[in-house]
Order: structure tokens, then sequence, then C-alpha cells
């Protein structure tokens, strides 16, 4: 039998993606119509007009996709579709069009966590990666450690209590006057200031693998208020390096902590923020002191892209785990036991 | 010539099959669902009700606006999908003129106009000419007590219809004799109504860009309205 087709879409934010995928691996189009240009002058992604750009790109990166790959739309075997976290003006412009697809192709569709997606991102990467594994998902709106155990069976060993590295990353870009997207701007200052500033670091405790990092954002905030209040010239250089160091330092322990626990020899990271340099730098260095495998996906595939959605709807697939055409997108949904 | 017919532009869910001669089936829904939820299943069910084959269409119409502007894309994004994967035509057919069919009678002024927030509606004149829907003026934004007060001041006889009539017109205003309001099942947009005026377009050999068409939103969003006042010196952006 011939290896299966999965095209995936993908519409949470600010990307509008379609990629067809043939079996788990074989990635042979992945095309991405960015936003960022549009949401540059508001600060941040405006819902409403991602909204009105999904509906305009959706159709024309579909049908890039099926080009590029090669193939008919008559060749798909099956529609994946993020249906959530996100913006939920954006998920049901790609939740729509997958359905309205899946049905007039008389094909299976396949509803899939974006969180998940992320993860499966790093399949693409490393063509060798098999599970079992720990994950580290730092991305926008989440932070967790997974440990994903086979394709489909996942636990969870901790999460966001409040702000997500992703958020904070935004807001202190912000407040600093860094256009937006705001984490690639403060990752690229780190590498040119130094660690001075003394931030402190949440949830440090032994066995514990939740992430806080509000009381963080808020300490550089002040930190950042009193030094303009006191008419110093801000060291923006010195206060990204700072920050970062505090929010690397969390995540790089917690992450080798819990490989440890779960008697796992590899570590993969995955989500928007794995493209942060700094973050990738620290995770490769550590693992190889610790002699654990280290996987990261290259930076195309750490964005919001459908490849990652076509890989992962793929393995689920495998297991049975279809949608039907009642699947609504879901703007909260979270990283879930499995 | 057979046309798969979605209304999505407000809380009612309406999906049609139907042909020039006949309606074949239609499923009208004012159920506070979802439509992400429920807009496929019921296309899927009403075909089967019909007898139609997807395969079979020969085109598909969907209600373009104005309206909510999160209902009118899961209509048009599922309709856009659909007509891309059967390969058959999409027709855009607006959602005022949809409402206006209701009434296919001579000699009266109707107002459509739906919700559009904070005491607003939008808005379209029509009468019926030799057998069509004539637009007296293109879709607009007002405050729904100026267009009364247009409406009020109509030599012809005025029928009113649209999801804002039930909400703020109907019980609620005190309206001169020659101003109408629609029974209920006339207030909302039906699949049945967006079908034929899709079958005229389709018969005019009229067909929209499967790959490009977009809702007709009237408005812009809120956050370009209040970027634009911060910034008077930038131009608008079209």
């Amino acid at each position: 039998m011939q290896a299966k087709l999965t095209l995936g879409i993908e519409s949470s934010c600010d990307e509008t993606s379609a990629a067809v995928l043939r079996g788990g691996r074989e990635l042979l189009s992945n095309v991405i119509s960015t936003q960022i240009p549009v949401h540059q002058k508001f600060g941040g992604v405006v819902p409403e007009i991602a909204s009105r750009k999904h509906i305009v790109n959706i159709m024309p990166v579909i049908d890039e996709a099926v080009r590029q790959a090669g193939v008919t739309l008559a060749d798909i075997d099956q529609v994946a579709v993020t249906y959530g976290p996100g913006l939920v003006g954006a998920l049901l412009v790609g939740v729509s069009a997958a359905k309205g697809l899946a049905f007039a192709l008389d094909k299976p569709l396949i509803g899939v966590n974006h969180l998940e997606g992320h993860i499966f991102a790093n399949f693409l990467a490393a063509p060798e990666l098999e599970p079992p594994f720990m994950a580290l998902v730092v991305s926008g709106g989440h932070t967790a450690l997974v440990d994903v155990r086979d394709y489909n069976t996942f636990h969870l060993m901790g999460q966001t209590r409040d702000d997500a590295a992703g958020e904070a990353f935004d807001k202190i870009a912000r407040v600093m006057g860094l256009p937006y997207p705001g984490g690639p701007r403060i990752d690229a200052l780190a590498q040119e200031g130094q660690p001075t500033i003394d931030f402190p670091e949440a949830l440090v405790g032994k066995g514990n693998y939740e992430f806080s990092f509000s009381g963080l954002k808020s300490a550089v905030l002040n930190y950042i208020n009193s030094e303009k209040m006191k008419g110093h010239e801000l060291n923006k250089k010195d206060i990204a390096a700072s920050f970062q160091h505090a929010v690397i330092d969390v995540l790089v322990g917690k992450a080798f902590e819990a490989v440890k626990e779960a008697g796992r020899d590899t570590l993969v990271l995955a989500g928007g923020v794995a493209a942060n340099s700094g973050l990738e730098a620290r995770l490769r260095a550590e693992a190889a002191r610790q002699h654990v495998k280290f996987y990261y996906p290259s930076k195309i595939l750490c964005t919001d892209n459908a490849a990652m959605i076509a890989c992962r709807g793929y393995y689920q697939a495998e297991a049975g785990h279809y949608s039907d055409l009642y699947l609504n997108a879901v703007p909260g949904l979270d990283l879930e036991e499995r | 010539m057979s046309i798969l017919a979605i209304d999505t532009a407000t809380q009612v869910s309406s999906v049609a099959v139907a042909s020039r001669e006949k309606l074949a089936a239609e499923l009208t829904l004012q159920a506070r669902l979802t439509h992400s939820e429920t807009l496929l299943p019921h296309i899927e069910q009403v075909l089967q009700m019909a007898g139609v084959e997807k395969a079979a269409l020969d085109g598909i119409a969907v209600s373009i606006g104005p309206g909510s502007f999160t209902g009118l894309r899961i209509g048009l994004a599922a309709a856009k999908a659909m007509a891309y994967a059967l390969a058959k035509p999409l027709v855009g057919v607006s959602t005022l003129a949809a409402l206006a069919a209701h009434f296919p009678v001579p000699g009266v002024r109707i107002v459509a106009m739906l919700d559009a927030q904070k005491g607003n509606a939008y808005y379209e004149p029509f009468v019926w000419e030799q057998g069509a829907l004539v637009s007296r003026q293109t879709a607009a934004v007002a405050p729904l007590a100026d267009i009364i007060a247009a409406c009020s001041q109509s030599t012809m006889p005025v029928v009113l219809t649209g999801d804002i009539v039930a909400k703020r017109v109907r019980d609620k205003m005190t309206l001169p004799a020659h101003v109408q309001v629609a029974p209920a099942q006339q207030l909302m947009p039906r699949a049945a109504n967006v079908a034929m005026l899709g079958l005229a377009r389709l018969e005019r050999g009229e067909a929209d860009n499967v790959m490009a068409l977009e809702p007709c939103y009237i408005r812009r969003s809120e956050a370009e309205v209040l970027w634009e006042k911060r910034h008077p010196e930038a131009a608008p952006c079209n």
C-alpha cells in the first residue's frame, strides 16, 4: 500500500499555512503565508485583522501546497487541521476550510492540538527520532514538559501556572520599545549583553515541573521603571541578557531534571520560542555534558506551520483518532494526558 | 441546474439545495448553536434529504455579508473549500439582497437591515421591478434611528426586514402606518433566497474567484480605525 498523503492546515494565529506530508516523515510541501508585517504597526497580533487575512490567504496557500507537492487534490488521503489553542476567529477559518475539503473529498478529518504539533515538528527535522523522549514545549502562550511515551501516549510533567515564557518575552520587549514580535529582538540583544542583573527565578524547587514567569516579568518591568525614574539610560542589552538568562536557567534546570526522573535519554525542544538561539545553545551544552541526545526543529519548523500539523495528524490517524464534521475550534485547548 | 446555498451571516444558520424550478430542501435554524459545529453536518443532511449528490451540483452560493464577521468567514471558508475541491463555480450573494428577496412585490420600498452593534445597522433599500430586485443605494452602515426616520419620510409603502428589526424595532418603536415590519420567518436570511439569487448570477455566467473572494464587511476592524485616529498623518490603507 502507498504511504498516506496528509494535507495539513494551520491558522491559529498570524500564519496561514498548508502542507502535504507523505507517510509520517516525508514532507512534500510546507507553504506559510505570514502576517507579521501587517500586525507590526499595532505592536501585536490584532485578532480581527488576522482572521481577515486568513480568509483571503487560505485557499491560495492550500492550492500552492498541493501544487508544490506535485500531487492532485484527489490524491490526498486525509485532512489534518489545528483546532486549538489559538485565536478563535483565526482557528475557525482553517477548521471550516478543512471540514469543507474533507466533506467534498470524502476523506477523513483529523483535529490536531497545535502544541502537540510543535512537538511533532521534531520528527520532520530528525528522521531517526523515535519516542520515548522528553519534550520541552516553549511557545507564545504555553510552557510545558511532556513525557512522550509513544506517538499517542503523553504524560504531562508540568506546565505554566500563569504567564508563559513567550508572553513574558513579548511584554518585556514592548516595554523596552522593541517592535513586534519581541522574542527574536530580545534574543538578538541578549547576545550582545551580559547577565549582570539578578532577576528572581520562580518555582525552582526539586521535583516541581510547573512554570511561573509572572514574577520574573514583574521584576524586569519594575527594574525598567525604576531605572527610568532615576533618569538612567536603559542598558537594553544587559536587561535582555539578564532576563533571558533567568528564563533559560529555569527551563534548562527543569527539563534535565524531568529527563532524569522519567528515565529518558533524549530531550526535544518544541514551540515558537525554540527559535531562541540562547535557549538552544544552553540546552545543547547541557545535553552534551549529561550525555543526553538533544533535538530541536529548524527555524522554519519552529514557527507556526502546517507540516507539523500534518505530521501530528498522520500519527493520530494511525491510532484511529479521527474527528467528525462537528469539529469546533477550541481557543483555550491545553496539553493533556493522552 | 442545482445549487447548494449557505447563509451564516447572522445567528440563523441556513442551508438549501435548489434549482430554478424548485426548492428541494432547506434547513434553517435559529437555535444559538455555533455555526462552526453544525454547518457541515447540515450541508451533508440537506444534500441527502434533497437526494442530490455533491458531485452533481452546478455551483455553490454563499451569503457574503454584511453580517457577523466570524459567521461570514465560517460560511465562506467552507464554501470556498467545497467549490475548490468539487471544482464548481462559487457565487457570493449579498445577505441584504437575500433578505429583500422575501418580498417580490412591486411598488414597495424593501429596507433590509442587519445589526451592526451600538445602535447601528448595515442597511440597503431595494425595490422589486420587472421580476428582479433593484438596489436603490449601495449597502452602508448608519444609526438605526436615522434609517427609520428616512423610512418614515418615504412616499412609498415600506417593509422592514432583518435581524435588527426583531431586536430593536418590532414592539419597541412606533412606526407610521405605511412602514410595516415583516413577520418573524421573513426577518431571517434564508438559504433558499441565497440559492435563487446565486442561480440568477450563475445563469448570467457570473462566478466569483474561489481563491480571492472576501466577505463584504462594510466596516474596517476597530484596531485599524483606532490606529488611524492616533496617526492622522498616515494615509488610510485600502
